[in-house]
């Protein structure tokens, strides 16, 4: 048992304080913060106010868009759109609505010219020289016949990259020459909103109990979980062959087997960089969960979070529990693959049929989310080789009955005492055979070996 | 850093019967016989192939015979002796990219060394083969000549009751392998029990007070050094001379010559006394500068067993 807890410890070590894992550790989770705080940060900046002429010569659209360009008009808006699109407007949305609202507000400043007297070529010019003299950033020309469909409204503005305002201010004068045209033709707006409001399309999805989830986010989230088993499984079990194999090359595995049982060494090994990757993951949960803490506190990042399917904990011991399935299979895969080679760059040649085996799995955890209660997705969440991958993501997209997840996890479990057992009877002829590499008739051989 | 037994000393002979190791069609040792006794160092030699290396995995309790039997102090090899064995094979190797510490380190608890003792010995052995400086650095800041040096250390380590070197002086310097000579001497003063296989025939001469040689799995022959070589001493004479030609190409009396750089030896035909040799010479006005009744070197034995083998 000391010698066995030895190989452990050695092995986690040589994982764990390599430069590779802690830069992977830590950047991993940097990066998603920076992937998805940053943006919003940006956005939030306010920038220097675009000052603004309109030349209306009766005055009607000008007086409209102003007041739809202010904070209240411009969330009223929103909060219709949302209505519209059946999504609901939580308390610290709607504080966040306003919020941008008075942002867009404040960053229109209107500047009174007297334009009365000129039209046409002569009041272009006018606007024109005082965007150079910089008195104003930009300009509105609204057309004398507002009712033409075919009148053309002028804009010219030296921040017409600002794309974010730019629809805004497009939709606040869209609005003012409809309702300046709709009292042309004596209707009344709020009239017409009722008349040209969409159905409402309540649709939600139910669980087997009949009760209404939303599915908002999970379809991603299940992706994510899904590719980070994928990738995570890939990377340790290739870190366990490069192991198995330097210890093979370098001749290591002779001092090895004169010390210790082959089969202690083996398992040491595997337990030593499971317990590795199972950190590495520990310390991403860990940091997921502070980083939604942190966001939750923040009202910004409110909508962000209303997408983010729930997680609960017993999800999270889900999760870890068939990281370490898959991790188990598919590292004594590997390292069987590299007790029978020579050098690495053999090894990858065989380390093709494994990878496969979890890309399968990878696109079978597509076919789970889009039908998670189907029979295919009962058997590839329960199937040895698959379940690592695609349990998780159906526990995600819809957490199935814990007889299944027991039956998956018994059922990896027998799996993999198979696959040790096998592997097990490999690596102890494999790592003294040197110079060339096994061939399957002889890993045959060594498996029927007593 | 080795401990002498104050108690009764744990029996360190080693006794391989009838060891028979196949590996599918191939018989690699084939009923193999012989003793290891404690406080001796006992030479393995063979050819390349003979079956050295199986029959060293067996005693180190990495393989186990097929057939046959193999005790360390009357209890059969298991896994648990292992850790009274130190082992250095001749294919060795160190983790590349680790400190010397760490290492040592790891191969000390795999040998059950208390966790208490082993930076207390892996101080004392590295200061013992002035390795100290190095021993943060990672096994590729190391010449060949050190590695060699911190694979022993690793061998070593736990005090071992056995040792079994596999061509320990490969790679290493005159300096270094006259050190490693005295340690070998410390174990066997230590009652230990050392084999040592090369197929450098001059140091196992030096080193060795029993031999056995195999070859092609099976052994050829065996005993102490001292036995064999009187079996295959009666006939040989070393010779320096002038004007010998004809005595020496007379069969009836020298059967083979073997020239040297500055002396020949002559192999003696049967029944031809190495007095009657020399009278003959006289007679026949040959110049004699030496003359001298000499035993075989280990190199001919074993060169003459395996080529008529």
């Amino acid at each position: 048992m000391r010698k066995f807890l030895a190989v452990v410890k050695h092995e986690y070590k040589k994982v764990v304080l390599k430069w590779s894992f802690l830069i992977g550790t830590i950047l991993l989770p940097v990066l998603a913060i920076v992937v998805s705080i940053v943006p919003a940060l940006i956005f939030s900046i306010k920038g220097e106010p675009t000052r603004i002429a309109i030349a209306d010569s009766n005055g009607q659209v000008a007086v409209r868009l102003r007041q739809n360009l202010s904070s209240e008009k411009i969330a009223e808006r929103v909060r219709r759109q949302a209505r519209e699109s059946i999504s609901n407007i939580s308390v610290s949305q709607d504080q966040q609505l306003q919020r941008s609202a008075q942002m867009i507000e404040s960053a229109y400043q209107f500047v009174d010219l007297d334009t009365t007297e000129k039209s046409g070529e002569e009041l272009r010019q006018f606007l024109l020289s005082k965007v150079t003299a910089n008195e104003i950033d930009g300009y509105l020309i609204v057309p004398d016949n507002v009712n033409d469909p075919k009148a053309v409204f002028e804009f010219r503005s030296r921040k017409g990259g600002d794309i974010l305002s730019g629809g805004t201010f497009k939709d606040a004068l869209n609005s003012a020459v409809r309702s300046v045209r709709l009292a042309g033709e004596n209707i009344s707006e709020a009239r017409l909103d009722q008349i040209s409001q969409l159905v409402n399309f309540d649709a939600k999805g139910l669980d087997e109990l009949g009760a209404e989830k939303d599915t908002d986010g999970i379809m991603i989230a299940s992706m994510v979980i899904g590719l980070m088993i994928y990738i995570t499984l890939a990377i340790y079990g290739q870190a366990i062959m490069g192991a198995v194999v330097e210890e093979k090359e370098t001749r290591i595995a002779e001092i090895l087997f004169s010390s210790a049982r082959p089969f202690e060494l083996m398992l040491g090994k595997l337990v030593g960089v499971g317990l590795a990757g199972l950190t590495q993951l520990g310390i991403w949960v860990a940091s997921i969960a502070v980083v939604l803490a942190v966001a939750a506190s923040q009202t910004e990042l409110a909508p962000f979070l209303e997408s983010v399917p729930k997680i609960t904990p017993l999800m999270i011991v889900y999760f870890m529990l068939f990281f370490l399935v898959g991790f188990f299979t598919y590292a004594a895969i590997f390292a069987l693959v590299g007790s029978m080679v020579t050098s690495l760059q053999e090894g990858g040649q065989f380390a093709f049929p494994p990878i496969m085996i979890m890309l399968a799995g990878f696109y079978f955890s597509i076919a789970v989310i889009r039908d998670p209660n189907s029979s295919l997705s009962f058997w590839v969440s329960i199937a040895p080789f698959l379940a690592p991958i695609t349990m998780p993501v159906r526990i995600l997209a819809e957490t199935p009955p814990v007889w299944q997840i027991l039956l998956a996890l018994i059922v990896n479990a027998a799996a993999i005492a198979g696959l040790v057992w096998i592997t097990a009877r490999v690596y102890r002829v494999g790592m003294l055979m040197y110079g060339k590499r096994a061939t399957i008739p002889e890993v045959w051989k060594w498996i029927r070996q007593a | 850093m080795i401990l002498m037994r104050e108690n009764a000393p744990t029996d360190a002979t080693i006794k391989v019967s009838n060891v028979t190791k196949r590996f599918g069609e191939f018989t690699a040792v084939e009923d193999l016989s012989f003793d290891v006794q404690a406080g001796r160092v006992f030479g393995f030699l063979g050819p390349n192939g003979a079956g050295k290396t199986t029959t060293i995995r067996m005693i180190v309790g990495i393989t186990f015979p097929d057939e046959g039997s193999i005790t360390l102090g009357g209890e059969r090899i298991s896994h648990k002796l292992q850790s009274r064995i130190g082992y250095l094979p001749e294919e060795r190797g160190l983790y590349k990219k680790m400190r010397v510490l760490d290492q040592l380190r790891y191969f000390a608890a795999l040998k059950d060394v208390p966790s208490k003792e082993i930076d207390k010995r892996i101080d004392f052995w590295l200061d013992r083969m002035q390795l100290s400086e190095w021993k943060k650095k990672k096994t590729t800041d190391l010449s060949k000549g050190m590695q060699q040096k911190i694979q022993f250390i690793a061998t070593v380590l736990h005090d071992p009751d056995v040792l079994i070197l596999d061509e320990p002086f490969s790679g290493l310097d005159p300096i270094n392998v006259e050190f490693l000579m005295d340690v070998i001497d410390e174990y066997k003063s230590a009652d230990k029990t050392i084999i040592f296989s090369t197929h450098l025939m001059s140091t196992a001469e030096k080193l060795c007070n029993d031999i056995i040689l195999i070859n092609k799995s099976r052994k050829v022959l065996g005993g102490s050094l001292r036995e064999v070589k009187e079996s295959y001493g009666q006939n040989l004479i070393a010779f320096r001379g002038s004007n010998a030609e004809n005595i020496l190409s007379d069969k009836a009396l020298v059967e083979r010559v073997v020239s040297h750089s500055d002396e020949q030896e002559l192999h003696l035909a049967e029944g031809v006394d190495s007095q009657d040799l020399l009278k003959r010479m006289v007679a026949a006005n040959v110049l004699v500068s030496k003359f001298e009744k000499t035993e075989p070197s280990l190199n001919d034995i074993f060169i003459e067993r395996v080529t008529n083998a």
